[in-house]
């Protein structure tokens, strides 16, 4: 896929995240979307691709946020190299792989994301945020996961054919 | 490089491309880039918001209809007025007799402190992640806005700016983990610090064990610090925890300014904090 697609395409799934997603809020936390992404076209198309679109949708929910720059950089490019490691095999195993790959990628992704806030000088109530935001998040994330990979499985089915060009 | 041994070194450039951006951005270095990119990324935020919010309109008719919501909301609306009527009243009460003077008296209504120069905002997004509490509003610098002025609506205490643009500016919420705000209750002037929670909530601590402490007291703003007006509402006690081997007893406050539909805001800017002068 095209960068020239990748950049706009996780661009506006940022601007999404900061306009609409956070009237969506369950009980507090509101869906990750940029962490559903590149969870599930890491799955789909590998670490190759994952950590591009990891880097790309960072850079993209950074600008939009008060956050150090590189905080969600951080995070999502881990998600993205992590999770596409067992690429389609593992994921086709069992049916709620995917589940339990979105929820431990977003605990992952909020503690760099922390960790990345702590550093830079901020405060950080580690087993608060734990407890009543991140693991909350994480369960939120996963319930999501199906509609979102079925989006993305359609999109990596019309691409299939193509390889990352940089 | 061929594309294999750059794939093979992506995650690295990548990661290393994102610690450079990091460190940038600490040293200030980042600023007139992203200045650039956000004066870019505002008015699609705006648009993106006015369009997220049309069709929460939309929807907010449709269940209007639904449920006769507006009666219920005519109903809440007048039970809030008379709520803040009424604290009103008692703050005025409370300070007549702290005071006995009626200049003074006139000087410190609360409702003075908003009725200097004020600018409305209007909020355009929310901060990306869970974990901090932001909103970023449509007026900046050219609108005399600085950091660090109080944000309040009609029904209280929102944040403070901390990041000024041109046409932008960034408010940290009361809510977030790292705001504290000093405080005092209404009926016993125990005072205390009010802090944000990571699930958005508030907590009022270090007050004096020798206070008391009232399920139902209304918190204000007490100005102490110099960061903050005082007397600006923050919220009702809803809990207080108090244990004898602690030096300190702590309330959970609901706070009465609605952080998730919050739409229009004041930022006072005739109030001069501290760290600005």
């Amino acid at each position: 896929m095209s960068l020239y697609l990748v950049v706009p395409l996780l661009g506006i799934v940022a601007l999404i995240q900061t306009t609409l997603m956070p009237h969506l809020a369950v009980r507090g936390v509101f869906p990750d979307l940029p962490v559903l992404m590149v969870v599930s076209w890491s799955l789909l198309r590998g670490s190759g691709e994952g950590v591009v679109w990891g880097f790309i949708a960072g850079v993209a929910v950074d600008l939009f946020s008060a956050a150090p720059f590189g905080a969600a950089t951080l995070g999502l490019i881990a998600v993205g190299f992590g999770w596409g490691v067992g690429k389609a095999a593992a994921f086709r195993a069992h049916l709620a792989l995917p589940l339990l790959a979105t929820f431990l990628a977003t605990v992952l992704y909020d503690l760099i994301f922390l960790l990345v806030v702590q550093v830079a000088g901020g405060a950080v109530v580690w087993l608060d945020s734990l407890f009543r935001t991140i693991l909350p998040s994480a369960v939120l994330n996963a319930l999501l996961t199906p509609p979102v990979l079925i989006g993305m499985r359609w999109l990596h089915l019309r691409l299939s054919h193509e390889e990352m060009e940089w | 490089m061929s594309r294999q041994r750059l794939e093979r070194y992506l995650p690295v450039i990548l990661i290393l491309l994102a610690v450079i951006g990091f460190v940038l951005h600490r040293t200030g270095l980042l600023l007139p880039v992203e200045g650039l990119l956000i004066r870019v990324t505002v008015p699609v935020q705006e648009g993106a918001s006015r369009v997220v919010a049309q069709f929460q309109q939309l929807r907010q008719t449709i269940r209007d209809l639904r449920d006769l919501r507006q009666r219920n909301e005519a109903l809440e609306a007048e039970n809030a007025r008379l709520l803040l009527e009424n604290i009103r009243l008692k703050e005025v009460e409370t300070e007549a007799s702290l005071c006995g003077d009626l200049l003074n008296f006139a000087q410190t209504r609360p409702s003075f402190d908003l009725q200097g120069a004020h600018v409305v905002g209007r909020v355009i997004g929310r901060d990306p992640s869970n974990l901090q509490r932001y909103i970023t509003l449509d007026v900046g610098r050219e609108a005399g806005i600085a950091r660090n002025m109080p944000v309040v609506t009609g029904r209280g205490l929102v944040g403070r700016i901390i990041e000024v643009g041109d046409h932008w500016s960034r408010v940290l919420l009361i809510t977030d983990v790292s705001s504290t705000v000093n405080a005092l209750t209404q009926s016993t002037r125990a005072s205390g610090l009010v802090q944000g929670q990571a699930d958005g909530s508030l907590v009022m601590r270090n007050i004096p064990q020798g206070d008391t402490v009232s399920v139902g007291d209304t918190v204000f703003t007490s100005g102490l610090g110099g960061n903050f007006p005082r007397q600006i509402l923050i919220g009702q006690i809803t809990e207080v925890r108090r244990n004898d081997y602690e030096l300190y007893q702590s309330a959970t406050i609901w706070p009465t300014v609605d952080f998730d539909r919050l739409e229009m805001v004041l930022i006072v800017t005739d109030f001069q904090p501290i760290e600005n002068q």
